[in-house]
């Protein structure tokens, strides 16, 4: 009988599981009570042996104790002659919470109670709605008593058996299975652990029977090996995510994007910055910093080069060319990427764009930007260099023509009239639409870019 | 202060409900036996910070970490501008959020029940704490009601809890809550607040709002200056200590503490940052809907029409979204896409910004001058 059992550990494993979770009855009763209210838990491959399974149930016998017990707790009753309150749930159907741990909390004349929870388990039923009115001694739900199942980093340790049988639907939902040390490959005894939550046990594999059998081991080196996590977690895109994903699609989808690159000397600009910075703070109250020359150079460039200010509107199939120039600045807040728009450029100096960026700053740290700062724009500059980036292409942002990536100002040997000189260098690229942008137009923008940021004069003589 | 007769090594008490700390080794000793011979101690605690969020997550930290079964503490404690919302309440119903931004008044959610009230530096907080069984909110308020009677002023304390002058004006509302073991009880007290502002801020942001959530009960207010000039704030603070000490059979005298000592106060750093964060200020409002008109424009036109804005928003996110808009004015893919782009984004003006400029500028043509319009309508209506 034992030997005859033990070849049919394998397909045990499923039905044992399903016996336990019948709370100890006889085999017989048991299993026929689990398949009509559990059908879900047989896995339809199981060869199931009534003989064997008697001799099973001598064995779990002992485990008596591990029962579940589904308790109902009622509202508190309430100080001062209160009559009644409003209830709001902390804690949702399925929730597993520890003993103590608050579950809802009933509002009564400006009080705010809070209803512990008696013993640990898992929310069973709720049988008041959120914000219903409860008075003293009035059931509020229903808890099934049991272990708390511990942390969703538990639950890949259930192999391959415990996607074969589902947990049963009446079974408090997605709870992971205990941890391995609860059902290992315990030879002979019952496990000396707390009780296990019933729907846990189908998903155990074979490995809880006997360790004897070929699947058991390679079950039971899963269960003791695993110690890390290893765990996924699925997080649903966001509506914005999923926006911005497909216009940047179709962005590279239609643009002929590529990139040019070039390199900045910025000794002079760093040294006119030096040389300016304090009395500039005290005369606007703000510091002044790169990104102002980058824009207005950025400025100038485009109104030399009137293409890039640009862009193709595929539905008309036209060329719109545009008389002003609006940079968006992309701008990181602890929120996400924003790009607020910087509007008639061509008309500003470095202070009036330092004072219209600090102030874009200001409204988006306060989260005050309104739609139409972020709307329209027809450049983009985008500085990764605050992150470090040293080179990189930036992506054009739809329904521009072109963008100017910065990055990070680093000192670099150069040859300077022959001889090698450390200057502050940094590389900047410009991405454009091939489409309407020429490669000698694109190269002569960035490049007007690089003499207008290596020597601001540039500005003042229109050269 | 009583430092010189506090000064020396102890271990605190601990009501054992709050997580284990390190021993407390700093060098003032607040919540060890005074050596008083009444089987109830008490103490006095006046609060340094203007903070709101600090000091309420100084009220929690008291709450989790003294043992109040054999002891009453009365701390006392004022904030800068701030607006507060009962556990249970809906800010966008009961507080104006763009005019608050605009004013940089900030909103501070509580954990006891209640209304909303408006806390500045002219307003007193007072804060009772007991173990569950010595919570009584009538015999705190009678220590605040007699204060003020001492002083020559006619206070009495209502069936709701409130605190009327003459019989008509509301100068204090109160709020508590119940834990495990302790219970702490609070109410306002207005000193010199500034009436103005207060009445500024405490209307709905947005129309439309439908909840279950606790409703303010609004009621006339003034300042206990306006009918005794004379009073200053310290001559009030004193009043209500000395007739605490009466009441409660004590004799301590008020002791300033700093909720931003964290060697004072472990853990109370981050107790505040949980108060501060959007998820406990806004996300913890009761499931809502709001339902509400937008009135749109195209001024090139010079055409209107209405449209029907219905959202359901749960946990401070946005559940559900439609709008109504005539086929004529916009094309209905292009308002339902606007609708969608907000599901799942938190029903904030700034999120929404956001998710809509996505929207906008791809869809760039003679629409969308209209479109922009229904956005900002749709932004104005979330407050």
């Amino acid at each position: 009988m034992l030997s005859h059992s033990r070849c049919l550990t394998r397909n045990f494993g499923r039905s044992i599981s399903a016996i336990r979770q019948g709370n100890n009855v006889l085999a017989r009763r048991a299993t026929a009570a689990l398949s009509a209210s559990h059908p879900t838990t047989f896995n339809s491959n199981v060869k199931y042996d009534p003989r064997s399974n008697v001799f099973q149930i001598q064995y779990f016998r002992t485990s008596s104790a591990y029962r579940d017990e589904v308790v109902t707790v009622k509202t508190p009753a309430f100080a001062e002659s209160v009559t009644e309150g409003d209830v709001r749930w902390e804690k949702a159907v399925g929730d597993t919470v520890s003993e103590d741990e608050v579950v809802c909390e009933i509002e009564t004349d400006k009080t705010s109670v809070q209803v512990p929870s008696p013993a640990a388990g898992v929310i069973e039923e709720l049988l008041v709605p959120d914000g219903g009115k409860v008075e003293g001694g009035t059931p509020l739900f229903k808890l099934r008593k049991g272990a708390g199942a511990p942390k969703a980093a538990e639950a890949p340790k259930a192999d391959a058996p415990a996607a074969a049988a589902p947990p049963p639907p009446s079974a408090a939902p997605p709870n992971p299975p205990p941890p391995p040390s609860a059902v290992g490959p315990i030879p002979t005894a019952m496990p000396p652990v707390p009780p296990v939550p019933a729907h846990a046990m189908d998903s155990k594999p074979v490995s809880a029977i006997k360790p004897t059998a070929a699947p058991s081991a390679p079950a039971a080196h899963a269960d003791g090996g695993v110690k890390a996590a290893r765990t996924e977690s699925r997080v649903k895109m966001n509506r914005m995510r999923l926006r911005i994903a497909q216009r940047l699609k179709e962005a590279q989808n239609t643009c002929a994007m590529l990139t040019t690159f070039n390199e900045v000397d910025m000794s002079n600009i760093s040294e006119m910055r030096k040389t300016y910075k304090d009395a500039f703070l005290k005369k606007h109250n703000i510091k002044l910093g790169f990104m102002s020359a980058f824009v207005k150079a950025a400025a100038y460039a485009l109104a030399d080069q009137p293409a890039v200010n640009a862009v193709i509107d595929d539905t008309t199939k036209e060329i719109v060319y545009r008389e002003y120039v609006d940079i968006s600045v992309a701008v990181a807040t602890p929120k996400g990427l924003v790009v607020p728009v910087i509007r008639n450029v061509e008309g500003m100096n470095f202070t009036d764009i330092e004072k219209a960026i600090n102030l874009l700053g200001e409204k988006a740290r306060k989260n005050e930007l309104a739609v139409e700062d972020m709307d329209g724009g027809t450049f983009t500059i985008s500085n990764g260099g605050v992150f470090g980036s040293m080179f990189g292409t930036p992506i054009i942002n739809p329904p521009q023509s072109a963008i100017l990536g910065m990055h990070g100002i680093f000192d670099r040997p150069v040859a300077i009239g022959g001889k090698v000189e450390i200057r502050p260098m940094m590389y900047v690229a410009l991405t454009y639409d091939h489409r309407l942008i020429d490669g000698r137009e694109a190269v002569t923008f960035l490049r007007r870019i690089k003499s207008v940021v290596e020597d601001p004069r540039v500005l003042l003589l229109d050269m | 202060m009583m430092t010189s007769q506090l000064r020396r090594t102890f271990s605190f008490l601990r009501a054992g409900t709050g997580p284990p700390l390190q021993a407390w080794t700093a060098s003032r000793c607040l919540f060890l036996d005074s050596g008083s011979s009444s089987s109830d101690v008490g103490l006095v605690l006046q609060s340094q910070s203007t903070d709101v969020h600090q000091n309420l997550a100084l009220e929690d930290w008291i709450d989790a970490h003294v043992d109040l079964q054999q002891r009453h503490i009365l701390l006392l404690w004022r904030n800068r501008p701030a607006v507060v919302i009962g556990r249970h309440q809906n800010p966008w119903s009961e507080c104006n959020l763009p005019a608050m931004r605009r004013a940089g008044i900030p909103l501070a959610r509580r954990r006891s029940g209640g209304g909303t009230v408006f806390h500045d530096l002219g307003n007193l907080n007072l804060t009772f704490f007991a173990s569950k069984k010595g919570y009584d909110r009538r015999r705190n308020l009678k220590v605040v009601t007699e204060a003020l009677r001492r002083l020559g002023l006619d206070a009495r304390a209502t069936d709701r809890l409130d605190i009327l002058l003459n019989g008509h004006y509301k100068i204090s509302g109160t709020a508590s809550r119940l834990s495990r073991k302790s219970s702490y009880h609070h109410c306002t007290l207005l000193h010199s607040a500034d009436r103005s502002a207060l009445s500024a801020v405490l209307r709905p942001s947005c129309p439309g709002v439908q909840s279950n959530a606790t409703a303010s009960v609004p009621s006339p207010v003034t300042n206990l200056v306006e009918h005794a000039p004379w009073l200053r704030w310290e001559q009030l603070l004193d009043a209500v200590l000395q007739q605490y000490n009466a009441e409660f059979g004590l004799s301590s005298a008020s002791v300033l503490v700093n909720p931003a000592d964290e060697s004072e106060f472990p853990g109370l750093g981050s107790m505040a940052a949980e108060l501060r964060s959007w998820d406990w200020t806004f996300g913890k409002t009761p499931k809502f809907s709001v339902e509400t008109l937008l009135e749109l424009r195209d001024e090139q036109l010079s055409a209107r029409c209405s449209a029907q804005l219905h959202m359901e928003v749960r946990s401070g996110l946005v559940e559900r979204c439609r709008l109504g808009v005539p086929a004529e004015w916009l094309p209905l893919g292009l308002s339902r896409q606007l609708s969608e782009v907000l599901l799942g984004e938190r029903f904030c003006p700034h999120r929404a910004a956001a998710a809509v400029t996505a929207l906008l500028l791809s869809e760039s043509g003679p629409l969308n001058g209209r479109l922009q319009n229904l956005s900002e309508a749709l932004l104005a209506a979330m407050g």
